[in-house]
């Protein structure tokens, strides 16, 4: 008896110690892939950028420096260290067309890029999780009004969907955002609806309904959490169209509008500079590559590190 | 039972698709005008609230012209009547007469202007809709130029062939293309890459290289135009004058030149440059004084600045070269020197010369203005006249004069009345003029006889391109109609000016002007009458001939609100209305 004692808690112990949660064994999983590792560095200096503009910028992103320096308009960088004069101001990125620093419209760019792509993602996720979830697991007729319209939004171009959108609502950056999230709720709608449809039929969850668990505790308490983690993926991935295309509207002059230092913006009123002053293109589009391409490294790394079957690569 | 809540569904969403495909008429216009409430600061919105004074009861106007074929009149002059024609009579078939109301010293620069082109009694009949010209009317005008429209394909080009009977000199080349593209470093590719001949306004920036290359050639236009910041003075808080004037005076005007515009631009002192004789009598505008600027504004009860929008378009123009960045410099400098926070808007180029010309944008806008022809009168009388409403309600101060000027020939003897007017202006500040801007037009460097109009009124059929047969023009922006009698827009202009004449024509690069579809014109003594003698043999493209009836039946079409024909693209007959004044009064 007492033999048999020892044996169960050492199979507890045993089972326990090797016991690792699912979040562990992503991380770890993550941290094994180059490329993740190097989208969340890229990601984490952009964070840090983001919280810290205000202090790390050499000046106002909107002070205009016509008769405080001596700088000329669309200026190309001057750094001290690569041989710039040192009695010449220093602009690491140059000064822009209406006489600002460029380096600091830049570092604010960051942060306004970040917001737009996280914000606009989490209000496609809420929505898109909603109404994907209730048309999951409900079906019928709310899954057909709910899919249907889902599918006549796919339907169109997400960017030109969205450009009616601002239109509609009038160029700004909030609308753009608002567009932007409007047009990216039916992928989370369908991720999410696909997950639900899987996880309903599973064993526990017909377990919790013969325990008379309620509608809305089986599908938020019960089949969500489950379903959460190619919600993750896309979400990741998805904050690197949303920023792409926040940059296209505002390129087009339909999303921020001057003087904000928004990439896309500032990209867009330089355009016609591309041969006489091209650090004021190239330098906001490679900000702008820079950050889609960590998004991607890193969504790329975690659908990798979450893909089960992919458990053995591992 | 589901399956018919599905059909059901299906039905209501495509009627509902339809519906919504079919309602929209304007997509291109960034104007909210059903959710102003969703998004208050982000639109401008069609009908902005405003002052009852604003708004006040339209009462239509009463027609009072009389026509029949030959002769086009009114029974007296004033009474309600403010315009200048009295009659356009057809004296025998190739012989005019314009009777005034009042003596009209720029009546040849007016009268050449391409608005006032004569098209054929016929067509003018035959192209009149219901509520505007067919399309046949707005896109293949007949005149008798030296170019015949083949074919508008929308969105990408206008094709022009040589008129094979034409009066004058036959055109260099065969076929001449329009093409047009707003992005001035596209427009320098195209012309490096040799798929066209030349190409308005080149970016500021690129005039280095353009000089720099050569296989390229660049032809400097004077700078007879102005930039200038509008406001409407029915809505607050511009309607205070103590507002307006430390606007004036808080813009650093020199600032914006230096940076934003290229050489041969000069700070406005005053709204006509002045080239222009009579432009500049009366007093400089104001100095650059923030101190003085602010004192006004708190005096006006705007201690701490306000809020506003600052409207513009995104076209370039030679007025406004780099629009958005001279937007965003007025924005900042409003905030530094004024604390005025005025929040940009951009408009679709159509819709915001609409709204602005109607007087219903209710901040501040960037606007400009191009010399059509080289008199003062140009300039003043089409922005300041008792008629104009885009800045509000001109006080009489300022039209009084203009009025009177208009009227006088000698220049000397009109200098006393434009300085009242000047100063007027300057006093009053219904806009705050900033900049006559320098452009230019680039070439291929075989282009011979390269043109830049100082009236930005090129005619191709003297600009030999190389030899080549056909002549490739690329301009900023798509013509909106080609029925210029009832079109300001100057894109719009210049490919009526290939296709149609009018009585007189400006001298090819220069401001001069010299008979066209007239040998001449003579006035008599008081400059009340003239007298044009019609050149005989010159035939429409057609083939009907050109007469007196055609003069007449253009000047019916223009002039007579009574009249069936009396149907443009906007039905604003702006040219005809300010220059000439429409033939009506006021009703009620």
């Amino acid at each position: 008896m007492d033999q048999e004692n020892k044996l169960q808690t050492l199979d507890a112990e045993g089972l326990s110690l090797k016991s690792v949660s699912l979040w562990q064994v992503t991380w770890r999983r993550l941290f094994r892939r180059r490329s993740a590792v190097i989208g969340m560095v890229i990601l984490g200096v952009m964070v840090l950028i983001a919280l810290t503009a205000q202090w790390i910028a050499p000046y106002d992103p909107l002070k205009v420096l016509i008769g405080v320096e001596d700088v000329k308009r669309r200026e190309p960088p001057c750094i001290h260290l690569l041989g710039c004069p040192a009695d010449k101001p220093q602009h690491i990125a140059g000064i822009d067309g209406n006489v600002r620093d460029e380096f600091s419209r830049l570092l604010y760019g960051t942060r306004l890029s970040l917001m737009v792509g996280f914000s606009t993602v989490t209000f496609a996720i809420i929505i898109g999780t909603v109404l994907g979830a209730l048309s999951g697991y409900f079906g019928g007729w709310i899954d057909n009004i709910i899919m249907r319209t889902m599918d006549v939004l796919l339907a169109f171009p997400s960017l030109l969907l969205a450009i009616a959108i601002v239109t509609v609502l009038g160029p700004g950056l909030i609308n753009a955002l608002l567009a932007i999230g409007i047009v990216s709720i039916p992928s989370y709608a369908r991720v999410v609806r696909a997950s639900v449809l899987s996880v309903r039929e599973m064993d526990y969850v017909s377990a919790t309904r013969a325990l008379g668990g309620s509608n809305m505790q089986i599908l938020f308490r019960r089949i969500l959490p489950n379903a959460l983690t190619p919600l993750i993926v896309q979400g990741t991935l998805g904050i690197a169209t949303a920023i792409l295309d926040a940059a296209a509207l505002s390129f087009l002059g339909l999303g921020a509008q001057p003087p904000t230092p928004e990439w896309g913006s500032m990209l867009g009123s330089e355009r016609n500079q591309v041969f006489t002053a091209p650090h004021l293109v190239f330098l906001p589009g490679f900000a702008i590559m820079l950050t889609v391409l960590a998004f991607n490294l890193l969504g790329d790394g975690l659908r990798d590190a979450l893909d089960p079957r992919l458990a053995h690569v591992s | 039972m589901n399956k018919k809540l599905f059909a059901l569904l299906s039905v209501i969403m495509i009627a509902s698709m339809a519906l919504a495909a079919c309602g929209g008429q304007k997509t291109e216009v960034p104007a909210a005008t059903d959710e102003p409430t969703t998004a208050p600061t982000d639109a401008p919105t069609a009908e902005p609230t405003a002052p009852p004074t604003a708004e006040p009861t339209p009462i239509p106007d009463v027609p009072i012209a009389t026509y029949d074929g030959t002769s086009l009149s009114v029974a007296e002059c004033g009474n309600g009547y403010t315009g200048f024609i009295k009659s356009v009579v057809a004296q025998d078939a190739n012989t005019v007469v314009f009777t005034l109301c009042k003596s009209d010293p720029a009546f040849l620069s007016k009268i050449a202007f391409s608005p006032f082109s004569i098209y054929p009694q016929e067509w003018i009949e035959s192209t009149a809709g219901d509520e505007t010209r067919t399309s046949e009317g707005l896109e293949h005008p007949v005149g008798t130029g030296p170019y015949m429209v083949s074919e508008w394909k929308r969105g990408e080009s206008v094709t022009f062939t040589a008129n094979p009977d034409y009066w004058g000199e036959a055109p260099a080349a065969e076929t001449l293309v329009f093409r047009w593209s707003s992005e001035s470093a596209a427009r320098l590719l195209e012309l490096q890459a040799g798929t066209i001949d030349g190409f308005d306004n080149p970016g500021p920036d690129d005039f280095a290289t353009i000089q720099a290359d050569s296989t390229l050639q660049l032809s400097l236009r004077p700078a007879l135009n102005v930039f200038y910041i509008g406001m409407t003075n029915t809505f607050a808080p511009f309607d205070n004058v103590k507002v307006r004037q430390a606007i004036a005076q808080g813009i650093d005007r020199q600032r914006i030149v230096d940076t934003f515009y290229p050489v041969g631009s000069e700070v406005a002192s005053h709204f006509t440059p002045c080239s222009i004789p009579n432009a500049c009598d009366g007093d400089a505008w104001y100095d650059f004084d923030p101190a003085a600027a602010k004192a006004l504004l708190a005096e006006a009860g705007f201690p701490d600045g306000f809020a506003t929008k600052l409207y513009f378009r995104d076209v370039v123009r030679g007025y406004l070269p780099q629009v958005s960045s001279v937007a965003q410099d007025i924005q900042s400098q409003l905030k530094e020197n004024l604390n005025i926070d005025a929040e940009i808007v951009v408009m679709e180029s159509g819709a915001f010369i609409e709204e602005s010309g109607a007087g219903r944008l209710d901040g501040l806008y960037l606007l400009g203005w191009g010399a059509d022809y080289p008199h003062i009168t140009n300039f003043l009388d089409y922005h300041f006249g008792q008629a104009t409403q885009q800045f509000g309600a001109i006080p009489a101060a300022i039209y009084e004069p203009i009025a009177l000027g208009a009227t006088i020939a000698d220049p000397a003897e009109a200098a006393p009345v434009y300085t009242e007017a000047n100063n007027a202006i300057r006093e009053l500040v219904p806009m705050i003029p900033i900049a006559h801007g320098g452009s230019a037009v680039a070439y291929r460097a075989d282009v011979v006889n390269p043109q830049a109009s100082p009236l930005t009124s090129e005619s191709f059929f003297a600009t030999d391109p190389g030899g080549r047969d056909v002549f490739v023009w690329m301009q900023n922006a798509e013509p909106i109609s080609m029925f210029c009698a009832d079109e300001t827009d100057g894109e719009s202009l210049r490919a009526c000016e290939q296709v149609t004449e009018a009585l007189y024509s400006y001298e090819i690069n220069g401001t001069a002007t010299h008979p066209a579809l007239a040998e001449s014109c003579t006035p008599n003594e008081d400059l009340t009458v003239w007298t044009c003698a019609l050149r005989q043999g010159v035939t429409f493209h057609d083939g009907s001939t050109f007469d007196a009836a055609d003069v007449v039946a253009t000047f019916n079409m223009g002039l007579n609100i009574g009249s069936p024909f009396h149907v443009g693209n906007t039905n604003l007959w702006e040219y005809y209305d300010y220059l000439w004044g429409l033939m009506k009064k006021p009703g009620g």
